[in-house]
C-alpha cells in the first residue's frame, strides 16, 4: 500500500514537466519512488479508520494493540453499530430496528427514507419467509402510511408490494429486491446513518485514496508511457509499452 | 375493508400496550414502554394514533412516578430499572415531539418538558457516570420540544433560568451542550434577550463548539445567527482579540463537506454582515457566499429549499450584491432551478422571490430573465396552489416589470397583454390578503403604459376591482389598490379617465383623502393629482359633487404634518390652478383659507419646509396662479401679497436647490412684469406650467432625477422603467438663464 502513496507524490511532481508524451522506464520510476517518503503514523491511521468504519472491531482492537494506533471513534459503539448492520444482513429487521432505537433514538425519527428502507426490509423478508397474509396486513398497516405521508417513496412501495402479486417471487420482474445484496444495501443504509449522527464520516478514507490513484494515472497517460498499476489489489508496476 | 382491518389491529396492539403501562410491575411497565418506543418512532399514523389512546399523560406519568422514586444516591439493581424507565418514558415522549404537532402540544398539555427538565437534567445526576443514559435521554428529548414553534418561550431574564442554560451549554455531552444552543435558537427573540446572552459570555463557549463535532457546530452556528440577529449594537461589541478568530472559524466552515452546515454558517454570516456594516465587506467574502448559496440550491432535500431565502437575504435591497450575483451568473442558475418542474412549493417560492430580488433595482438582471423567457413560468405560477408561491411569483413580475424591454414588449402585443393580466385581475379575488397586496404591486407596474392601451385591463372590469378594494378592511389593500389606480389613471386618455372616475365617484374620492391611514390619503391625493392632470377639462373632475374632492384636499393640506402628503395636495392645487379662471380663484379660495388657530395660510409654511420636495410644488402653485396670461392674475398677485405669500418667495432667491431656485426665479419675473408693461407677449404664450402628475414608483418614490437640461426647463423623472415629462415654456428659459 506504500506504493500508493508513493505514485501519486510521484504524479504530482510529474505534472509540472513537458506536454509531449515522455517516456519513463520502469529504473527511472522506481528510483523516483524510492526517494519518495511515507510515514507510518499516517499508514495506520488509514488502516484503523478503514476497520473502524467497516466495523471490524477484533481487528481494530487487536491493531490499536499491536501497532498502538488510536481509533478516531470509541470502539464500544462501534460494537452497537454492527449489532445493528448484523441483524439486518441476517434479515432480522426488527431486532435492528430497536437495536438502533436504543442507540439513538433520533435517527430513524429524523431519517424517513432510512424508516421507509427498513420496513421495506421487513416486508421483503415476510415475503421471503413466506407469510403472505402476515406479508399483506404489514404492507397496509405498516407500508401504505409511509407512502401517504411522503410522495416520493411510493413508486418504491409500489414495486415491494407487486412482490405479492406473483407466484413465482424469485422470477418475477421484481425479484430482486429478494437478492442478498438488497439486505446488504439496507445494512449500509443504517450504517451510515448512525456514523452521520456520531458526526463520523460514513466513508473510510481508503477508496478515495485508490480513486485518487487511479485518476492521477489517467491524467498523466495523456503526458507520459510509464510503469502503470493496473491491478489495485496486486499493486504491481507494469512495464510502459514502447 | 382492509383499512378497517389495519386500524383494529392497530387499535387491539395500542390498547394492550397501552394496560401493560398501568401494570404495577416494573419489568412490565418496562418492556412495554419499550414496545411504544419501537412503535411509534419514524411513524407519524402510529403516534397519531396512540396519541388518540391517551399514551402521552399516562406515560408522562409514568415518567414523574419513576423520578420520585430515583435515589440519586442509590445504586443498586432496583434502581438500574427506575432509570431505565425514564430513559425510555423520555425518549417515548421525544419522539412524540418529533416534528408532529399535535404530539408538541400533547406533550407540553401533559407537563412534560417540565418533568423532563426536573427529571433528567438536575445537577446531581451528571456527576454520576451511570446517570449519563438519563441525562442524555432527557436532553434529546428536550431538545426535540424546542425545535418546535410551540414550545414554551424561555425565560432568559430570569438569573437562575440564565444559569441552568449556561450550565447546560457548558456540558461535555453534545446532546445537553446541543440542547442549550437549541433553546437560545429557539427562544431568543428581542434585543434585550440578545444582548442578556452576550453579556453572559455565550459567545466564547458557542466559538468553542464550533470546533465540535457535527452536531455541537451546527447548533452553535444557529445560536450565533440567532444571538446577532438585526442587533447591530451587540454586533458592535463583538470587537475584540477573539473576533477576527470566530470570523475566520465561521468563513471556514462555509466549506464544510455537509451542506447543512455550509447553509447555517453562510446564514451566520449574513446575519453578521447585514447587522453591521464594518464586518464582511470585502468581494472575496461576498463572491464566496453568493458562489456557495447558488451551488446549495442543488441540494435536493431542504437545505436546497431554504438555500433561496438565505440567498435574498445576502443581495435583497444590495444593488453591489446583486452585481455581483448577477456577475457570476445567478440569474441562469435560479432560471435553470425553476425549470425543473414539480418543485416543492418551499422551493417555488424561494427561487421565485430571490428571482425578485435579483431583479428589483437592475436593468441588466430583468433583462436576462426576459431573454430567457422567465416569464411563462412566472406566469403559470400564479395559479399555484399555495398562496405563497402565488404570492412569490406576483413580486416576482413586479420586479421584472420594472424593465425598459418589459414595458415594450407589452405594448406591442395585445398576447403578452393578457396572458399576463388575466391571471393577475384573478387574483385580486384571491382568498388570501397577501396574495392581493401581491398582485396589486404587480399591477401598479404593468398597467403603466404609454401607447395608452390599458385596454385590455379595463375591459377584464380590472377598474371595478381596483375601486372595490379601495374601499377593503385592510389599509393595505386600500393604499395597493389606489397606488394601482393611480398608476392607471396616469396620462390616461380623456374617455379612460372618465371611466374611472365614474366607477370611483367624487365622494369615495374625497372620503380616501380623509382617510384614517396617512399612507392612503397620500395615495388618494396622488391619484386625483393624476386625475387632474392633462386637457383644461380634466380639472372639472374636481368640482364635481359641489367641489367635495377639492374641499377634502384643502382640509388635508390644513391639518397635515406628513410632507409627502402636502406635496401631493400642493400638486393637485397647482394643477388645477391651471385651469380657467373660475379654477384659479377657487384654488385661492381654498389657499387663503385659515386653519383653526392659524394665524397665515398654510403654504407659507410649505414655502418654508426643510423638504425641498414641498417647496418646489408650493411654488408651482404660485406660478400657476400669477401666470401673466391670465386676466385675473394681477387680482390675485394683490391677495398673495397682502397675505404675506409673495415675500416669502421673494426672499427664496437664493434656495439651495436648483428646482426650487428656478421656480422662483420665473415667479419673481411674473411678480414683475405687472409692474413693467408686458414685453413680449408671444413668450409669454406657455408660461403656464403644470406640474405634471406623477407615477408611483413601486419601491422607491425617491428615483427621481431632475434632468440636467435644466436649460430647457424639461424635468424628465426617470423611475427606473418609465420617463414622465413636463412641458414648460421655452420662452421662460431664454428669459431666465
Amino acid at each position: 500500500m506504500s506504493l500508493f502513496w508513493i505514485v501519486i507524490r510521484q504524479l504530482a511532481e510529474i505534472e509540472a514537466m513537458a506536454m509531449s508524451k515522455k517516456v519513463i522506464t520502469r529504473e527511472e520510476w522506481e528510483k523516483k519512488l524510492n526517494d519518495v517518503k511515507i510515514r507510518k503514523e499516517d499508514m495506520n491511521k488509514l488502516v484503523m479508520n478503514f476497520l473502524v468504519t467497516e466495523g471490524y472491531v477484533d481487528a481494530a482492537e487487536k491493531f490499536r494493540m499491536e501497532s498502538g494506533t488510536e481509533p478516531d471513534i470509541d470502539l464500544a459503539t462501534i460494537t452497537d453499530r454492527m449489532a445493528v448492520k448484523k441483524a439486518v444482513q441476517c434479515g432480522n429487521v426488527e431486532d435492528a430496528i430497536e437495536k438502533v432505537n436504543d442507540l439513538n433514538p433520533e435517527i430513524l425519527d429524523t431519517n424517513p427514507q432510512l424508516f421507509f428502507h427498513l420496513q421495506q426490509q421487513r416486508l421483503i423478508e415476510l415475503i421471503r419467509n413466506g407469510k403472505v397474509e402476515e406479508a399483506l396486513e404489514f404492507a397496509q398497516e405498516e407500508l401504505a402510511p409511509r407512502g401517504e405521508e411522503n410522495q416520493s417513496f411510493l413508486e418504491e412501495l409500489e414495486r415491494t408490494v407487486a412482490l405479492l402479486a406473483f407466484e413465482d417471487v424469485s422470477n418475477c420482474p421484481v425479484g430482486d429486491l429478494l437478492d442478498i445484496s438488497q439486505r446488504l444495501k439496507t445494512a449500509s443504509e443504517v450504517n451510515a446513518a448512525i456514523l452521520t449522527s456520531q458526526s463520523h464520516e460514513k466513508d473510510p478514507k481508503l477508496p478515495s485514496l485508490l480513486k485518487m490513484l487511479l485518476w492521477a494515472q489517467n491524467q498523466l497517460d495523456e503526458k507520459a508511457a510509464y510503469p502503470r498499476i493496473n491491478d489495485l489489489a496486486t499493486a504491481t508496476l507494469e512495464d510502459p509499452a514502447i | 375493508m382492509p383499512t378497517t382491518t389495519a386500524s383494529a389491529v392497530c387499535t387491539t396492539v395500542g390498547n394492550n400496550i397501552l394496560l401493560r403501562l398501568t401494570s404495577g410491575e416494573r419489568d412490565v411497565k418496562l418492556k412495554a414502554l419499550r414496545e411504544l418506543k419501537n412503535q411509534i418512532i419514524g411513524n407519524r399514523t402510529k403516534k397519531l394514533s396512540f396519541l388518540k389512546l391517551g399514551a402521552v399523560p399516562a406515560v408522562a406519568g409514568i415518567l414523574s412516578d419513576a423520578v420520585s422514586a430515583v435515589d440519586v444516591a442509590d445504586n443498586d439493581e432496583n434502581d438500574r430499572i427506575v432509570k431505565d424507565i425514564i430513559v425510555q418514558s423520555a425518549a417515548v415522549l421525544g419522539s412524540f415531539a418529533c416534528g408532529f404537532e399535535a404530539g408538541v402540544r400533547a406533550v407540553l398539555d401533559a407537563g412534560a418538558d417540565i418533568l423532563i427538565q426536573r427529571g433528567c437534567l438536575v445537577e446531581e445526576m451528571p456527576l454520576l457516570k451511570s446517570y449519563m443514559e438519563v441525562v442524555d435521554a432527557g436532553a434529546r428529548s428536550l431538545k426535540m420540544i424546542y425545535q418546535s414553534k410551540m414550545a414554551p418561550k424561555y425565560d432568559f431574564l430570569q438569573e437562575e433560568n440564565m444559569e441552568f442554560l449556561l450550565s447546560l451549554l457548558n456540558n461535555e455531552s453534545e446532546n445537553v451542550s446541543g440542547l442549550g444552543a437549541s433553546i437560545i435558537s429557539h427562544s431568543c427573540k428581542t434585543s434585550l434577550e440578545q444582548k442578556l446572552l452576550f453579556d453572559a459570555g455565550v459567545l466564547k463557549r458557542l466559538t468553542s463548539l464550533l470546533g465540535g463535532s457535527l452536531i455541537q457546530r451546527d447548533a452553535s452556528l444557529e445560536s450565533i445567527a440567532t444571538i446577532f440577529k438585526n442587533n447591530p449594537e451587540v454586533v458592535s461589541q463583538f470587537v475584540g482579540p477573539d473576533t477576527g478568530r470566530t470570523l475566520s472559524c465561521i468563513i471556514e466552515i462555509v466549506k464544510d463537506r455537509f451542506a447543512r452546515t455550509r447553509l447555517l454558517a453562510s446564514l451566520c454570516l449574513i446575519v453578521i454582515r447585514n447587522a453591521s456594516p464594518c464586518y464582511l465587506q470585502d468581494v472575496g467574502i461576498k463572491t464566496k457566499l453568493i458562489n456557495n448559496l447558488l451551488e446549495l440550491l442543488d441540494d435536493p432535500g431542504r437545505v436546497g429549499d431554504e438555500a433561496s431565502f438565505a440567498f435574498s437575504s445576502l443581495i435583497a435591497e444590495k444593488e453591489d450584491m446583486q452585481k455581483l450575483a448577477f456577475e457570476v451568473n445567478g440569474v441562469d442558475k435560479l432560471y435553470n432551478h425553476l425549470q425543473k418542474g414539480s418543485l416543492h412549493p418551499r422551493r417555488f417560492e424561494g427561487i421565485l422571490l430571490a428571482l425578485a430580488d435579483m431583479c428589483s433595482k437592475l436593468e441588466c438582471c430583468r433583462s436576462r430573465c426576459l431573454s430567457l423567457q422567465v416569464l411563462k413560468l412566472v406566469v403559470d405560477a400564479l395559479a399555484h396552489d399555495s398562496s405563497d408561491v402565488r404570492s412569490a411569483a406576483c413580486m416576482c413580475l413586479r420586479s421584472v416589470s420594472r424593465s425598459i424591454k418589459f414595458i415594450q414588449n407589452l405594448s406591442a402585443g395585445s398576447f403578452m397583454n393578457e396572458t399576463i393580466v388575466i391571471p393577475l385581475v384573478r387574483l385580486l379575488d384571491d382568498t388570501s390578503t397577501a396574495v392581493q397586496v401581491a398582485a396589486l404591486g404587480a399591477i401598479s407596474n404593468i398597467v403603466v403604459d404609454f401607447t395608452t392601451r390599458r385596454s385590455t385591463f379595463i375591459r377584464l372590469g380590472g377598474v371595478k376591482l381596483l375601486v372595490q378594494l379601495s374601499k377593503s378592511m385592510d389599509s393595505t389593500i386600500r393604499l395597493n389598490a389606489l397606488r394601482a389606480l393611480r398608476n392607471l389613471i396616469f396620462l390616461a386618455e380623456d374617455k379612460c379617465k372618465e371611466e374611472i372616475f365614474m366607477e370611483l365617484t367624487a365622494s369615495l374620492l374625497a372620503s380616501l383623502i380623509c382617510d384614517p391611514e396617512p399612507s392612503v390619503q397620500e395615495q388618494a391625493l396622488a391619484l386625483v393629482r393624476n386625475l387632474v392632470d392633462g386637457r383644461i377639462n380634466s380639472v372639472e373632475y374636481i368640482f364635481a359633487e359641489d367641489g367635495i374632492i377639492l374641499d377634502a384636499v384643502g382640509r388635508q393640506l390644513r391639518i397635515a404634518s406628513k410632507a409627502e402628503i402636502e406635496i401631493q395636495g400642493m400638486y393637485v392645487l397647482g394643477n388645477v390652478a391651471t385651469g380657467k379662471e373660475s379654477h384659479k380663484e377657487a384654488v385661492m379660495d381654498q389657499l387663503l383659507l385659515r386653519a383653526e388657530n392659524k394665524a397665515q395660510s398654510c403654504i407659507i409654511k410649505f414655502l418654508q419646509s426643510n423638504d425641498s420636495r414641498l417647496r418646489t410644488a408650493a411654488v408651482w402653485a404660485v406660478l400657476n396662479l400669477t401666470c401673466s396670461s391670465s386676466p385675473g392674475s394681477s387680482g390675485r398677485l394683490v391677495k398673495l401679497h397682502d397675505a404675506g405669500i409673495v415675500s416669502h418667495v421673494k426672499n427664496m432667491v437664493n434656495d439651495p436647490c436648483l428646482d426650487v431656485k428656478l421656480r422662483v426665479k420665473t415667479a419673481l419675473e411674473q411678480f414683475n412684469s405687472f409692474d413693467d408693461s408686458l414685453a413680449s407677449t408671444s413668450c409669454l404664450q406657455f408660461l403656464t406650467v403644470r406640474a405634471v402628475g406623477e407615477l408611483s414608483h413601486v419601491v422607491d418614490p425617491s428615483s427621481k432625477i431632475p434632468c440636467d437640461s435644466i436649460s430647457n426647463s424639461c424635468y424628465v423623472y426617470v423611475t427606473d422603467f418609465c420617463v414622465i415629462y413636463s412641458h414648460v415654456a421655452n420662452s421662460i428659459n431664454s428669459q431666465c438663464l
